[in-house]
This record gives C-alpha cells, sequence and structure tokens, in this order.
C-alpha cells in the first residue's frame, strides 16, 4: 500500500476526516477564546475609565477665582501624554473648560455627561472613535458640571488584535502539531494494512504461497478467510488438474483401441473410406484432449503460483531429454549473463513452454537448436530458441499458433504444440514471437516485470 | 526381433501385440510392473514398449530400475500422459523415445526403426553387408541387386543375422529372438530355418562354428 494518499484510498479519508477535525476544533477554540478575551477586556477597559472618570470627579474643584481646577493631576500618566488617546474634560456653563494635556485638539461632547449617573458611548475623539464616559455634577451655583474622559477605541482594538494575532499563530501551530499527530496516527493505525499489501505483492510475485504476517484482531479473520480460499483454490486446481490427467488417461487408452480398430477397417475390402473417417475424428478427438489438458495443466486464472524458474537449471534436464529424442541434432545452451536468475514464474508450465519450443526445433533443425537466454538490466528477459532449419513462409507463420497448423505431415506431432506454447505464454504473462533469422526460425519468449504487475 | 509389450490394458495390448506380430516382430506381453520386472531377458530384446500407468507400479521406476541394471535395449515410452514434463522425466530415466496415445501403428513403426538404425549407428533403414541389402521397412531382400523371396521366419532369421554380424549366436539365441516365450521351440528348427536360407543367399555368408553356433561374415 502506498504511503501517499490516493483518491478513494482510507488514507485519504482518515486524512480528511483529521483535518475536518483539526480545523473545527482550532476554528471553534479560536472563536472561543477571541470573544471570551475581548469581553473580559472590555469589561476591564470600562471598569478602568469608570475609575478614572470617579477619579476626575472627585479631583475637580472650583477654585477661589471660580475656575475649575484639579487638586492634582490623574494618576494614569498617558491623560499628560499629547494625543495619547486617553482624555478627559470638564465642563460648566460660565466657566471655562478644562481638558487634559493630552488633548491638544478638538473638544469631547459634554452632552454625554447629562446625568448624575455615570454613561458611556463610542462617539468621535481628538484621535479617532473614542469610549467615551461621562456624568454630571452639581457646582456651587448649583449649575452642571461635566465630566467626561475619552479612550480611544483603537486603544482597545490593539489589545485585542494583538491576543488574536498571537492566538492565531498558536493554534496554527498547534492546528499543524495535530495534523502531523493525526498522520502518524494514520500511519501507526494502517501499518497492518501496509504489511498486508507487502505480503500480497509477495503473494503475486510468487514468492508467497499465502498472505504472510500477524494482524490485528479486526484484519487477522479475513487474511485467514482469505489464506483459507487460496489453499482451499490451490487444492481445487491441484485436484482438477489430476482428474483432467485421469480424464485423459482414462480416454486415450480407448481412443488407442478405435484408432487401432479403425486402421484395421481401413486394411478390407470398402473399408478405407470409413476408417478414414474414424481416423480423423479420433484425431480430432485426441488433439482436443491434448489441448484442453495442456490448458488445465497450466496455471490458467493462478498465474502467480510460489515457484521460481531458476537459470540455467530449468533448461539443462529438457536439453538432456532433448538430445535423447533428436539424438542427430546438436543442442546448444548459451546462457549468456543469466546464470542464478530466478524468474518468478511457474517452473512446470515455463518448463513445459520450453520443451515445446525445443521439440518443434528439433524436428526441423537440420543440425543445431540453439537456446539463447539474454538478461536485460531492466529485468527484462529473454529466451530464444533457434534452429538451423528451413524456416517459415510468411504464411505460414500467420497461421502457426492456430490449432493444427501442421507444415510437414511427413513429421510427428498433431500441430497443437506452438497453439498450447501461445496458450502457455499468455498464462504465464509472457510474449511469444516467432521469426526468420539468417539461419533458420527463432522462438523468442520474453519476460517483462512490468507484465506481472497488473 | 522379439519385442517386450508393457501395457496393462488388456484389449490395447492385445492388439498392439497382433500388430507387431504382423509386422514380424515376435512379442511377449508384461501387463503389470511386477510381471515386466521379473521377466528373465529383457537384456536380450530387441526393444521395449513401455507404458507408464501400470496398475501396481510406475513404469518410470521400472524403465529406472532396468537402466540401473545396465539394460541397455532400446525403450519406447508408450503412454496416455502427454505433457512434456513427463516427457522429460521418461527421457532422463533413460527412455529412448516417448510416444503418447493413441498413436498409428505407422508411427510407432517408423520410431520403433529410427530406435534400431540408432542403435546400430545407421541413419537409414537399410542394412548392407557384402552383396546383400536388408530393408526391415518395406521387407525386402537384394543379393547382388536381384530380390530374393524369403519365408517371414527366413526373413527375420537374415534380419537378425545381418544386424549382428560378426557376433557368434547360439541355436537358443536364435530361437529367443524369433520365437516368443510360449511357443512351440525346437532347436532342429534353426538348423532347418539356416539351410534353407544358406541356398539362397550363398553357404559363404553364414559360417557354422562347431559347438558354439552360427556367425554372419561381415
Amino acid at each position: 500500500m502506498s504511503s501517499r494518499p490516493v483518491p478513494g484510498s482510507l488514507r485519504l479519508r482518515f486524512l480528511l476526516a483529521i483535518t475536518l477535525w483539526v480545523v473545527l476544533g482550532i476554528g471553534a477554540i479560536w472563536f472561543s477564546a477571541v470573544g471570551i478575551f475581548s469581553k473580559h477586556v472590555e469589561e476591564s477597559y470600562h471598569e478602568e475609565l469608570e475609575v478614572h472618570v470617579r477619579e476626575l470627579g472627585r479631583l475637580a474643584e472650583v477654585g477661589p477665582d471660580g475656575q475649575l481646577r484639579l487638586t492634582r493631576p490623574l494618576s494614569d500618566p498617558r491623560y499628560e501624554e499629547p494625543l495619547s488617546g486617553f482624555y478627559w474634560q470638564i465642563t460648566a456653563r460660565n466657566r471655562q473648560a478644562l481638558r487634559s494635556e493630552s488633548m491638544t485638539r478638538g473638544t469631547l461632547d459634554e452632552h454625554i455627561a447629562h446625568s448624575p449617573e455615570i454613561l458611556h458611548t463610542l462617539e468621535n475623539g481628538p484621535s479617532g472613535p473614542a469610549i467615551t464616559y461621562g456624568f454630571t455634577r452639581k457646582g456651587p451655583s448649583d449649575e452642571d458640571i461635566h465630566f467626561v474622559i475619552a479612550t480611544d477605541q483603537s486603544e482597545l482594538d490593539r489589545l485585542i488584535g494583538s491576543f488574536t494575532r498571537d492566538l492565531s499563530l498558536w493554534l496554527v501551530g498547534l492546528g499543524v502539531f495535530l495534523l502531523a499527530t493525526g498522520m502518524a496516527i494514520i500511519s501507526f493505525g494502517l501499518h497492518p494494512l501496509d504489511r498486508l499489501s507487502v505480503a500480497i505483492g509477495r503473494l503475486r510475485r510468487g514468492e508467497a504461497q499465502d498472505l504472510e504476517g500477524r494482524y490485528p484482531a479486526e484484519i487477522a479473520p479475513l487474511v485467514a478467510d482469505l489464506n483459507a480460499y487460496l489453499h482451499q483454490n490451490a487444492d481445487m486446481i491441484a485436484k482438477s488438474r489430476v482428474q483432467a490427467a485421469n480424464l485423459a488417461h482414462s480416454l486415450r487408452t480407448p481412443l488407442a483401441v478405435i484408432t487401432d480398430e479403425a486402421e484395421r477397417l481401413g486394411e478390407t475390402a470398402g473399408g478405407r473410406e470409413p476408417s478414414k473417417v474414424l481416423l480423423d475424428q479420433a484425431r480430432a478427438m485426441e488433439q482436443q484432449i491434448d489441448f484442453q489438458l495442456a490448458r488445465a495443466r497450466s496455471s490458467t486464472g493462478q498465474p502467480y503460483s510460489a515457484r521460481w524458474v531458476r537459470l540455467p537449471e530449468v533448461a539443462e534436464p529438457i536439453l538432456r531429454a532433448m538430445k535423447r529424442l533428436h539424438p542427430d541434432k546438436h543442442f546448444v545452451l548459451e546462457t549468456n549473463n543469466c546464470d542464478g536468475v530466478q524468474l518468478p514464474l511457474d517452473e512446470v508450465d515455463y518448463s513445459e513452454l520450453l520443451s515445446i519450443l525445443l521439440d518443434n526445433a528439433g524436428k526441423w533443425a537440420t543440425r543445431e537448436v540453439k537456446l539463447q537466454f539474454v538478461c536485460e538490466p531492466n529485468q527484462s528477459f529473454t529466451a530464444r530458441v533457434i534452429d538451423d532449419g528451413s524456416g517459415m513462409t510468411e504464411k505460414e507463420l500467420s497461421h502457426a499458433f492456430e490449432i493444427g497448423s501442421r507444415f510437414d505431415r511427413q513429421k510427428s506431432g498433431s500441430g497443437l504444440g506452438l497453439a498450447i506454447a501461445r496458450d502457455l505464454a499468455d498464462a504465464l504473462g509472457l510474449t511469444l514471437d516467432l521469426s526468420n533469422t539468417p539461419s533458420g526460425l527463432a522462438a523468442t519468449v520474453c519476460f517483462h516485470p512490468a507484465s506481472i504487475e497488473r | 526381433m522379439r519385442l517386450l509389450v508393457v501395457e496393462d490394458d488388456p484389449e490395447l495390448g492385445r492388439r498392439l501385440s497382433d500388430r507387431l506380430r504382423a509386422a514380424d516382430f515376435a512379442v511377449e506381453l508384461a501387463t503389470c510392473r511386477n510381471e515386466a520386472e521379473d521377466w528373465p531377458d529383457v537384456g536380450a530384446m530387441a526393444a521395449v514398449i513401455l507404458d507408464l500407468g501400470l496398475p501396481d507400479g510406475d513404469g518410470i521406476d521400472l524403465l529406472r530400475h532396468w537402466r540401473n541394471a545396465r539394460v541397455e535395449t532400446p525403450i519406447l515410452i508408450l503412454t496416455a500422459r502427454g505433457s512434456w514434463q513427463d516427457k522429460v522425466e521418461g527421457l532422463n530415466a533413460g527412455a529412448d523415445d516417448f510416444v503418447v496415445k493413441p498413436v498409428r501403428f505407422e508411427e510407432l513403426q517408423a520410431r520403433l526403426n529410427a530406435l534400431f538404425r540408432r542403435q546400430q549407428g545407421t541413419r537409414n533403414n537399410l542394412l548392407e553387408i557384402g552383396d546383400l541389402s536388408l530393408d526391415p521397412i518395406a521387407r525386402t531382400v537384394e543379393h547382388a541387386g536381384v530380390p530374393l523371396a524369403l519365408s517371414k521366419q527366413e526373413f527375420r532369421l537374415l534380419h537378425l543375422f545381418m544386424r549382428r554380424a560378426g557376433q557368434v549366436m547360439s541355436q537358443a539365441d536364435i530361437l529367443d529372438d524369433l520365437y516368443e516365450l510360449d511357443a512351440d521351440r525346437e532347436l532342429n528348427t534353426v538348423e532347418v530355418l539356416v539351410g534353407r536360407l544358406r541356398r539362397k543367399i550363398g553357404r559363404e555368408h553364414i559360417v557354422t562354428q562347431r559347438g558354439m553356433g552360427y556367425r554372419f561374415e561381415k
């Protein structure tokens, strides 16, 4: 299994779920934290301004000259700094207004302070929107003295903004950490599936006979079921092959009797034609038996059984047999750079394929049959069976793999060999081609690793 | 020429034996592995036709047993097993040829003759010694280019002499090759046959080795 999420994969589903969970969680935290903090800061701010406006009320008095004055400056020095955003103002009818040193320009709206109760609102201040607190108190002449304190809204926004930025940064960090942790958990959680994927790969490449390894309780029953199925399937195929062989065996002997009877019939007066019909039909039956039995014997439908073809060992017994079968032909093996190479192929099927090609070449060769192995750096492998016979015409080449194609009826054979060879090659995932060479005919069997990894 | 046929199917065994006898072979039939394994003179047979699927054992094991016992008789496997795995195993166990049932008798005979030729180290069927030539397939004999008319037994005897030219063969050896074990076998039959053959091909070809038998001059 790939460690990168691919569309439709469990890994991607988990990743999307965790991402959604983290984003929703972090978002909720962000909104909650910003809301709570803003409320808390605003409340603190308002409390502070209320304290300041009360202090302003306590410190203000009407001097002997009838002018408003403070007995001492406000305790917060920000009211002394020009345009600091912290302002106060005291006004009364027929008296000169008193303002904080910070308020070097503009005025505060005295109408905000129109009641002995402390009231607040958002107003335009000397340096932008300001939170303004105010109340009134009676002066010596029973006039209303307006006490107003204002603080720029931007100050509160700055505090909240600064907190929000810091919080966002931390939450992004937390989100990244949670996502990374989530991915690690996904990898850890899906690791048994990765191992299962590796086990399936080994099974497909023929390196194992079943799914190997121990798996978590959730997967183990599935693996056990799959292994049971694989074993059952292998047993069934083995039994089918034996049954097919038994069937062929039991059919061939009576067929031999029928063939003999037909031959005898052909030797009697008037028996030639019926004999020919019987012999032709017996031959057709024999061809079907051979072809279907070869298919049953091959690993069709189960191309990657747990077997290996080892080079050049696979060819040695076949070549020894060929030397006995065609004693007047010289069989040569050229292994080139393939000694010790192993191919993930069914040895029985591959041997059958090589045997058919070598026997065919042995029948047609004038003197020599060459078996060449060539191993390419890209792990592809080629086996070439080359004879020094007369080769084939284009027409013969185009019909060579058809069932019953025989190009010389003087030579023994059923005309099935190459058809079975093509069937075997297909079942093994190999390519089989025939071509003429300067010396004769060449049968080329190619193995490409990519063709196995379906 | 005497052949041993090891075939468990009685019908096929009978038919095959009849065919081979009609082709002038003396045929012994064994119907199971034990019978074939105990056969007293497998080494003296011209060839063995061996079925693999025997009721009391595997033909391949029997083949190995014979080869381990240094039996050099050509052995042709005639079986219903048609896979190359079986063929390679059979040939590497010591078989000289492998034929899958059913087979036309014509082809079987050709394969047997190929085995005989291989054993004799010749590439064609024709046996030629001096002015005599014998074609075992066409069943013809020529003496100095003139066709000779020989009876079935005379032809078999001449074929045996020419295959083993230069070797001394006792009357018993000749009887073993010409007749099946359960046939009526009388030693004077050989003397009568040799006498008739000498009259047809010339006395000089067959030399009597007193107390030992006959030798066909090369």
